[in-house]
């Protein structure tokens, strides 16, 4: 299967799923408070009509207001193509690696902070100012996390690193890549905007982050936001379940059966992933604000001794 | 076409500076004539000076001598002499002197009338040809004449407009630390004579025993760390940049403190030559602090220069990281991995000097049409000076280093040298590394949330002041020059390979190996060197990506949503239908959670009277917010008591004013002197 064409794939498989992962975490949550919940589907029939809509803009905001859906949407797209679902077909065929995908999701972040000011709410300046904090204060651990299993892959690469682990026997049986998947799975929380950091599902000052920064947001602007934090969403899950629970050793077809079955245990990671985020979401409640930096620090902690552990103590 | 020899491009450029000076002062009378000749004089030296950097770095081997004067002492020649090293720094410093000198057309109009043009002008040339010297200069006692006439040029355009005390305070704070590098530097220089008998910046540093190197390796770090602004030796820029006029302040961030990395290149690299591993990891943490803490001063201030003075901070400690990994590896031999880093460094050197030039210059244009610097008073600029607010923009993405900006590309550069710096059974160096890599993130991350606050607080929303609301576009050639710098952030960050293959001789002279050897691809579509880890990324081919995608995004959207259509109305202000631009987060507001978060580190402290006669109904109030300087008071403010409580001591226990005890101590100094002529 040439590049190409897996780049093809691969957009529409991350396009696809995204708003699954949000059904599957509103759906356990419905579980587990007794409700039937919305259908699995819900966020695609909500982008379509979103998309149809007209869109309001405000008054006082400028050029970037339009212009971010667009940059956050393109640049979460891209981080999407850097991470290969599979590792069983050519890896999508431009070269990006782990600096370049926590850079390119900066840029999105940054309009994304922008857009928050740029209607002159308060709500938007509120949602910028947070966001910034807990960006700033996850920044380390994902970089250290993300380096530690570059460097035990030996490359920064994306893809190179869950070629790395395939080869490895069960690594979450090894104490560095426990130690990654806890700090991974703090960073997907605070980073997608999650309970116990932020609540996806209120409208209420106190508590929004994301929100807050999107709350002007209407229309196709709105939609092209929304898909656009959950698929950043389903890139940190692909990280997480690509590097941690490396699955493609088991796959024993050849060709395009292979990639087919690949894909398929893929889908079942990242579903697993989400019930795993759903049932943290609904054990717990949100943080106080300035309790979030303890949920950074103990994230950077993790991810600090997991690399003392392989680097320094072991050998 | 015939292309003239390296060595006269720099005679005429050097004679071109010397006649803008000229200019300044004969045309001193005419204001507006003075301003534009002799800043369009400066503008043809640089493009002189460029050119001449240029044809050196690309194919220059051998070391050009511009000028030679011998002088009556036979140890002491000013020579000035043109290798790779300062072909680099003379190229940063001619694309910032061009981009502001057109700038300066446009800024320095505002001194019409107030203040003598002529004197501005000519300090302003004499301050360059003063950095030029510094850069050339090939004998010690020559570079520290040029360093210290580089120190008072830039202390007197730092206090240009002094009639504020605080601008005083702010020049004599700068003039102290200055001096107390400049200081070191002579010591450093002294020793260097001791063992060599000799000032000759290219001559052999072997007789220097290992001991020595240490000390002198000490003694120019902290010489030069003053003027790079590293902390804690940093207290003077955040005085000494925003008191400065716009273009200065320019000038100063965006070359003068580098000239300082030249001096630890020249001194420390190329003379002493790196034996030690501790000297690298000095360099390192010291990058680390630096990054990390200016970056977080940077955050909480509302002041947009002092905002940019610590974010110049922020980059020196990233320049720092990289010499400190390349320092590392070049004590460990090896060269490979030195040469990369080296390469990171250099590459964020020259970025630092063309997004920090474009920002200051945006600050003084920002400064010119509003009178305010304040933050908090701006707001909804964007409307007001659209063609800045796209270069300001583009200049703070360059320097949170997002993707594709050059700010990304030496940011991904500096962390693989770090990624190759760390492999298996080695301690101290993994972890120092490996903190390297949080130090990075986290001041990436704050730096992208400091201009976040900077563009957002002043260009967007609505005008918070008078200032705010009836500001105007700044003239052309203001933008043009704040553009010039800006426009090549963008291009060096799509095509990084033009950097590297620009000084790929240079860091193969210093390194012994290329950093660029590995490159791959046709040209302006290539992969970072591929030589010292193996890693490569393509801004190009993301952006290409990234461009196909918003396309494909504009398609569907046009297939399933149909038409765009908009309705303008104003931002939901709760049904309350009174919002207004006090309603708005303050730019304190901003910083607010991270200043709670860092309490420890920035002793915030507030302060809340209440007015009128009532506890429980206040007729007024008035809130102050302020944070502690800690290395102000808890490192400086300590040594400056000792000092003046010493002298207050010493006033009355030596220089009494008593003739006979004068007498006695001139006798006691005759007898030691001549005791110690006879013993020596």
């Amino acid at each position: 299967m040439n590049s190409l064409t897996y780049s093809i794939l691969q957009l529409l498989i991350i396009i696809l799923v995204a708003p699954l992962v949000n059904g599957v975490i509103k759906k356990v949550k419905a579980f587990t408070q007794k409700r039937k919940g919305a259908p699995l589907l819900q966020m695609y029939f909500d982008l379509f009509k979103l998309m149809r809509k007209n869109t309001v803009v405000s008054e006082t905001s400028s050029w970037i207001f339009k212009a971010t859906p667009y940059v956050v949407f393109t640049t979460a797209l891209g981080a999407g193509l850097m991470v290969p679902a599979t590792t069983l077909a050519a890896p999508a065929g431009f070269a990006g690696d782990i600096i370049m995908l926590v850079y390119l999701l900066a840029l999105g972040r940054f309009f994304m902070m922008l857009a928050g000011l740029d209607t002159g709410s308060t709500f938007g300046g509120m949602g910028s100012s947070r966001e910034a904090m807990i960006s700033s204060l996850m920044e380390p651990s994902i970089m250290i996390t993300l380096f530690t299993t570059g460097l035990i892959a030996g490359t920064t690469s994306v893809g190179g690193i869950m070629a790395a682990v395939k080869g490895m026997p069960a690594p979450l049986t090894q104490p560095v890549f426990i130690m990654v998947f806890l700090a991974m799975l703090i960073i997907i929380i605070a980073e997608t905007s999650r309970i116990p950091v932020d609540d996806p599902s209120t409208h209420l000052e106190l508590t929004m982050v994301h929100e807050a920064m999107i709350l002007e947001y209407s229309g196709r602007h709105l939609a092209m936001m929304e898909l656009g934090a959950s698929i950043k969403q389903l890139v940190f899950i692909t990280l997480l379940v690509n590097i941690c629970l490396p699955l493609d050793q088991l796959v024993t077809l050849a060709g395009i059966g292979a990639v087919a079955v690949s894909l398929l245990l893929y889908v079942a990671k990242v579903i697993m992933a989400a019930v795993i985020i759903a049932i943290i979401e609904v054990n717990t409640v949100k943080f106080r604000f300035f309790s979030v930096p303890n949920l950074a620090a103990l994230s950077f902690i993790l991810a600090f001794i997991g690399f003392l552990e392989y680097f320094v103590l072991w050998r | 076409m015939v292309i003239p020899a390296v060595g006269t491009l720099l005679r005429v450029s050097i004679i071109l500076f010397v006649s803008a000076a000229a200019a300044a002062l004969f045309f001193s009378h005419w204001q507006k004539l003075c301003n534009t000749a002799s800043n369009i004089i400066c503008m043809a030296a640089s493009v002189s000076g460029i050119s001449a950097a240029v044809l050196h770095l690309l194919d220059g081997g051998e070391r050009v001598v511009i000028a030679s004067v011998d002088t009556t002492v036979p140890i002491i020649s000013f020579d000035l002499i043109f290798d790779r090293l300062s072909a680099f720094f003379i190229l940063g410093l001619c694309i910032l002197v061009f981009c502001v000198s057109i700038y300066s057309i446009g800024y320095v109009s505002h001194f019409y009338g107030k203040r003598s043009v002529g004197l501005f002008q000519f300090l302003y040339s004499t301050f360059i040809l003063s950095m030029f010297f510094v850069l050339t200069s090939s004998n010690a006692v020559f570079f520290y004449i040029a360093w210290e006439v580089m120190a008072l040029l830039s202390y007197f355009l730092v206090v240009f407009e002094s009639e504020h005390a605080e601008k005083q305070k702010a020049g004599m704070i700068y003039i102290i630390m200055t001096h107390i590098g400049t200081a070191f530097l002579m010591i450093a220089f002294m020793m260097m004579y001791a063992y060599t008998k000799s000032f000759d910046l290219f001559g052999d540093s072997s007789a220097i025993p290992q001991q020595a190197r240490n000390v002198m390796f000490i003694l120019f770090l902290i010489g030069f760390g003053v003027k790079a602004g590293v902390i804690p030796l940093h207290i003077w820029l955040p005085y000494a940049h925003p008191a400065a006029p716009g273009n200065v302040s320019a000038l100063m961030s965006g070359i003068m403190i580098k000239t300082a990395v030249y001096g630890i290149l020249r001194f420390v690299l190329v003379y002493l030559g790196v034996e030690n591993t501790w000297w690298g990891m000095t360099l390192l943490i010291l990058g680390m602090v630096s990054a990390v803490l200016g970056v977080a001063y940077a955050f909480v201030e509302v002041n947009i220069k002092k905002l940019l003075a610590y974010s110049s901070i922020e980059n020196i400690g990233i320049i720092f990281i990289g010499l400190g990994i390349a320092f590392i590896a070049f004590a460990k031999g090896n060269q490979t991995l030195g040469a990369l880093a080296l390469c990171a460094s250099l590459f964020h050197t020259l970025n630092h000097t063309l997004f920090k030039g474009g920002l200051f210059l945006g600050a003084g244009s920002i400064q010119h049409s509003t009178h305010t610097l304040d933050m908090e008073q701006l707001g909804g600029l964007i409307k007001k000076m659209p063609v800045t607010a796209v270069f300001m923009l583009g200049g703070s993405l360059a320097i949170s280093s997002v993707v594709p900006f050059n700010g990304f590309a030496s940011e991904w550069l500096t962390l693989q040298s770090v990624f190759g710096t760390i492999g298996k059974g080695q301690a101290v160096l993994n972890i120092a590394a490996i903190v390297a890599v949080a130090a990075l993130a986290i001041a990436g991350a704050l730096a992208a949330a400091s201009f976040v606050k900077l563009f957002g607080i002043s260009f967007l929303g609505l005008g918070r002041s008078e200032h705010a609301i009836h500001a105007k576009e700044v003239s052309p050639v203001m933008y043009t020059g704040m553009g010039l710098l800006i426009v090549p952030c963008l291009v060096l960050g799509i095509f990084p390979s033009l950097f590297l293959k620009l000084t790929d001789g240079l860091v193969t002279e210093l390194a012994g190996k290329s950093a660029a050897g590995g490159l791959e691809g046709p040209f302006m579509l290539v992969n970072y060197p591929a030589a010292a880890t193996g890693n490569s990324v393509s801004p190009l081919q993301i952006l290409a990506a990234l461009a196909v995608l918003l396309l494909l995004t504009l398609i569907v959207l046009r297939l399933v949503g149909g038409r765009y259509l908009e309705r303008k109305y104003g931002t939901w202000d709760c049904g309350f239908e009174a919002l207004n631009s006090r309603m708005q987060y303050t730019a304190t507001g901003f910083s607010k959670p991270i200043q709670i978060v860092f309490r420890m580190l920035f002793r915030p402290s507030r302060e809340l009277k209440l007015g009128g006669n009532y506890q429980y109904h206040p007729e007024s109030m008035e809130y102050t917010t302020s944070t502690e300087p800690i290395f102000e008071k808890y490192v400086y403010a300590p040594v400056v008591k000792m000092i003046t409580d010493l002298s207050r001591r010493m006033k009355f226990a030596v220089q009494t004013g008593s003739v006979h005890r004068y007498l006695i101590y001139i006798f006691v100094a005759v007898l030691a002197l001549m005791l110690y002529n006879r013993i020596a």
